[in-house]
């Protein structure tokens, strides 16, 4: 098969969340002698670009963005150990620990910005719901997060959002994680006032805000970064 | 002491120990869709959503998703995920159900009991309203925020209430005993605002801040029995957890009313609109069936929109309440989630479009309103609860060609705000809560956007007159609030 159509099939097979057939045209890519930033960008990251764009016009849903978050992850994981130490250290997105803040058990739109993180190229670490300050602290030590992601539909749970803050200050290690925090009641100015890294409008502006505070480095200085693609 | 229904809740609960093994994740991105989209399909539902006319007048269409969705209801169950098992339901007992359904349910006590009807599209009895949903509100707000709000008898019927934001002072956590303490702290609040606004009979759908068992447990026992409700949300269509389990046994054991519901996602699990009203419908029969709910409180939310007044939800959610309404006798509470805030035209004309929906496809009562989204604490006023009540019972027995003709002609007012839409002002800057009067702002917005639907054909002035409020001002349609 030419270079070319290795690659147009990745980027199918990722977009519809076929994880074991898209791993196996990646590996069919590194045979035919295809260089891993090349599968990984004009191939997979082609296939991230379709499924984004058909969730934003309504045209997928989150069932396909789990599956192609999944099968993003399992050819980043394939793509990256074939790569030099440099190569998938320039290349990796970020490390984001993720999860609905304790009480709350509506974590849908928070499974959207879990799966177009996945989709986009970030490794995942989903907690789940109703989960507690100290998990998202100790999975953020374990893994090595770059950022850590709190969402809230309940406003009786935001308080557990400046707990998390107050959390990484007690434990001297704010300066290690950026925090960003979102859903329903969570506002810019709440977000402010807790002093978090980050607050996006929605799951897509949620893609860009982590990709610049993993860019910009630097958590806890103190400042929030908004980024809201309905701002007039 | 314990009837027929402590025992299939039982029956349910023993399900949820023996009925199939699955993970999650299967459930969620392979069973549901691909159940889903299997049935639309089978039924030809697929491509049914219909943008230039939002609410549906279709009875065959409705048909065809009722029984879809009862399908779809047999086929899959509720997931527990506690146990991560499914909990399926015979056929027998879904008709068993509907057989020992109750034809009312009485709410509240004395000259305050109101009685809810199942109701069919285009019913002239006139649904119920329960205000507020839960906004936060400063702890010093809430009693006389309230009492305003249940002013009217003729338009707000039940109390579910704002949520405290503080209490005592201290900022409470869910799933904690200052959550406890809460749920009996505002339990005693309710109790005092409806005394003093002359209501102390007027039904309460349990603790507003309640968002655990937790709460629920500490104010269940102050408002016992005398047609009080008590309130269990699942987390999401066709799914249940222990807590919902917990909340249910604790309203059986003060002898209140159940209402359980589940939110159906456009964009969520269940895909497109289509996907969205056929899950909305199999939630409206599982839920009596398992979860034993007096009635149900599940509708179609659209997950890009953080609402439901748009035209993929008005439409999911009218076709979807009228399948069960023509078929069944279930009664069902349908909310509608207004992003637009306190005193702005959005919140108005979201509330019209999604209430005079509602009420023409049969739901039998609401909880309002969401102003602001819900995002904001004391973004919240009487008068959106009030406007609620107007439209909502205004618009029983019109035509729903009717209201969809006035429907197609409000959506393009406020549509394309939708993804940002107006944050409104703070109920400091447009009510007066020691008159319990809106300020002459809000009073001139909102009798010129209720002027402007009455002139769309919205029937406003014939449910109520033009002085349900108080005295007519100057001439025609101004009301004084």
């Amino acid at each position: 098969m030419a270079k070319e159509e290795i690659l147009k099939r990745i980027a199918k097979l990722v977009a519809e969340g076929d994880e074991e057939e898209a791993v196996q045209a990646v590996k069919e890519g590194f045979a035919a002698g295809l260089d891993p930033l090349v599968i990984l960008n004009e191939g997979a990251a082609k296939g991230m670009d379709i499924v984004s764009e058909q969730y934003s016009a309504g045209e997928a849903y989150l069932p396909e963005l789990v599956l192609s978050g999944d099968t993003m992850s399992a050819v980043i994981e394939v793509i990256f150990a074939n790569m030099s130490k440099e190569q998938a250290a320039a290349s990796k997105q970020g490390v984001i620990v993720i999860g609905q803040a304790k009480g709350d058990v509506h974590d849908i739109g928070k499974n959207v910005v879990a799966a177009l993180l996945s989709v986009n190229g970030f490794e995942v670490h989903d907690l789940g719901i109703d989960v507690t300050v100290k998990s998202f602290y100790d999975k953020a030590q374990e893994v090595g997060a770059d950022i850590v992601a709190i969402s809230t539909l309940l406003t009786t749970s935001l308080p557990y959002l400046e707990d998390t803050a107050r959390y990484l200050t007690d434990t001297n290690t704010r300066n290690k994680y950026q925090l960003i925090v979102g859903g329903g009641p969570v506002t810019p100015e709440f977000a402010k006032k807790i002093g978090a890294d980050g607050w996006a409008r929605n799951a897509f502006d949620c893609v860009e805000l982590c990709r610049k505070l993993v860019a910009k480095g630097n958590p806890g200085a103190g400042s929030t970064m908004i980024v809201d693609s309905e701002a007039v | 002491m314990y009837n027929y229904k402590v025992q299939r809740l039982l029956n349910n609960l023993d399900k949820a120990y023996i009925g199939p093994v699955l993970p999650m994740k299967e459930w969620d991105t392979k069973i549901i869709p691909q159940t889903i989209k299997a049935i639309l399909k089978k039924h030809g539902l697929m491509g049914t959503l219909d943008m230039e006319n939002p609410i549906n007048c279709d009875d065959d269409l409705a048909d065809a998703f009722f029984k879809a969705g009862w399908e779809l209801a047999l086929e899959l169950g509720m997931y527990c995920e506690d146990t991560e098992r499914v909990i399926k339901i015979t056929e027998d007992e879904l008709l068993e159900c509907i057989r020992d359904y109750q034809a009312v349910n009485i709410l509240g006590e004395g000259q305050d009991q109101v009685i809810m009807k199942p109701r069919r599209p285009e019913d002239p009895y006139q649904p119920l309203v329960a205000a507020s949903l839960g906004i936060v509100c400063s702890e010093e707000n809430y009693l006389p925020l309230v009492q305003g709000i249940v002013k009217y008898p003729k338009l707000v019927d039940v109390l579910h209430g704002p949520t405290l934001a503080t209490v005592f002072g201290r900022t409470f956590r869910s799933g904690t005993p200052y959550e406890t303490l809460m749920g009996n702290y505002e339990s005693h609040l309710k109790k005092e605002a409806l005394w003093r606004a002359g209501r102390p009979g007027m039904a309460c759908t349990g603790v507003a801040g309640a968002v655990t068992e937790y709460g629920h447990l500490g104010g269940a026992p102050e408002l016992a029995g005398r047609g009080n409700v008590t309130m269990s949300l699942c987390p999401v269509e066709l799914k249940c957890t222990f807590s919902n389990f917990h909340r249910i046994m604790q309203g059986l054991n003060y002898g209140h009313k159940l209402r359980v519901g589940a939110f159906s996602y456009i964009g969520g699990y269940a895909g497109p609109a289509e996907g969205a009203a056929l899950a909305c419908v199999a939630n409206d029969l599982l839920i009596p069936t398992i979860l034993q709910s007096d009635y149900t409180s599940s509708y179609v939310y659209d997950i890009q929109l953080f609402g439901n007044c748009g035209r993929k939800a008005v439409w999911a959610n009218s076709v979807s309440i009228q399948a069960i309404s023509r078929n069944t006798g279930f009664m069902r509470n349908k909310i509608v989630n207004e992003t637009g805030g306190p005193c702005t035209e959005m919140f108005m004309y979201e509330a019209a479009v999604g209430l005079m929906n509602h009420s023409v496809s049969g739901a039998s009562k609401t909880t309002q309103p969401r102003s602001a989204g819900g995002r904001y604490t004391d973004y919240i006023t009487p008068v959106e609860c009030w406007w609620s009540g107007d439209v909502f019972k205004s618009c029983a027995g019109m035509t729903r060609k009717d209201a969809n003709e006035i429907a197609k002609k409000i959506l393009p007012k406020y549509e394309e705000k939708l993804g940002a839409p107006d944050k409104g002002l703070p109920i400091s800057e447009c009510f007066d809560l020691v008159k319990q009067q809106p300020k002459d702002n809000y009073i001139e917005l909102f009798n010129r956007v209720r002027n402007e639907l009455i002139d769309l054909g919205m029937p406003l002035d014939k449910a109520f007159g033009e002085t349900y409020m108080g005295k007519v001002s100057n001439g025609r349609r101004t009301i004084v609030l």
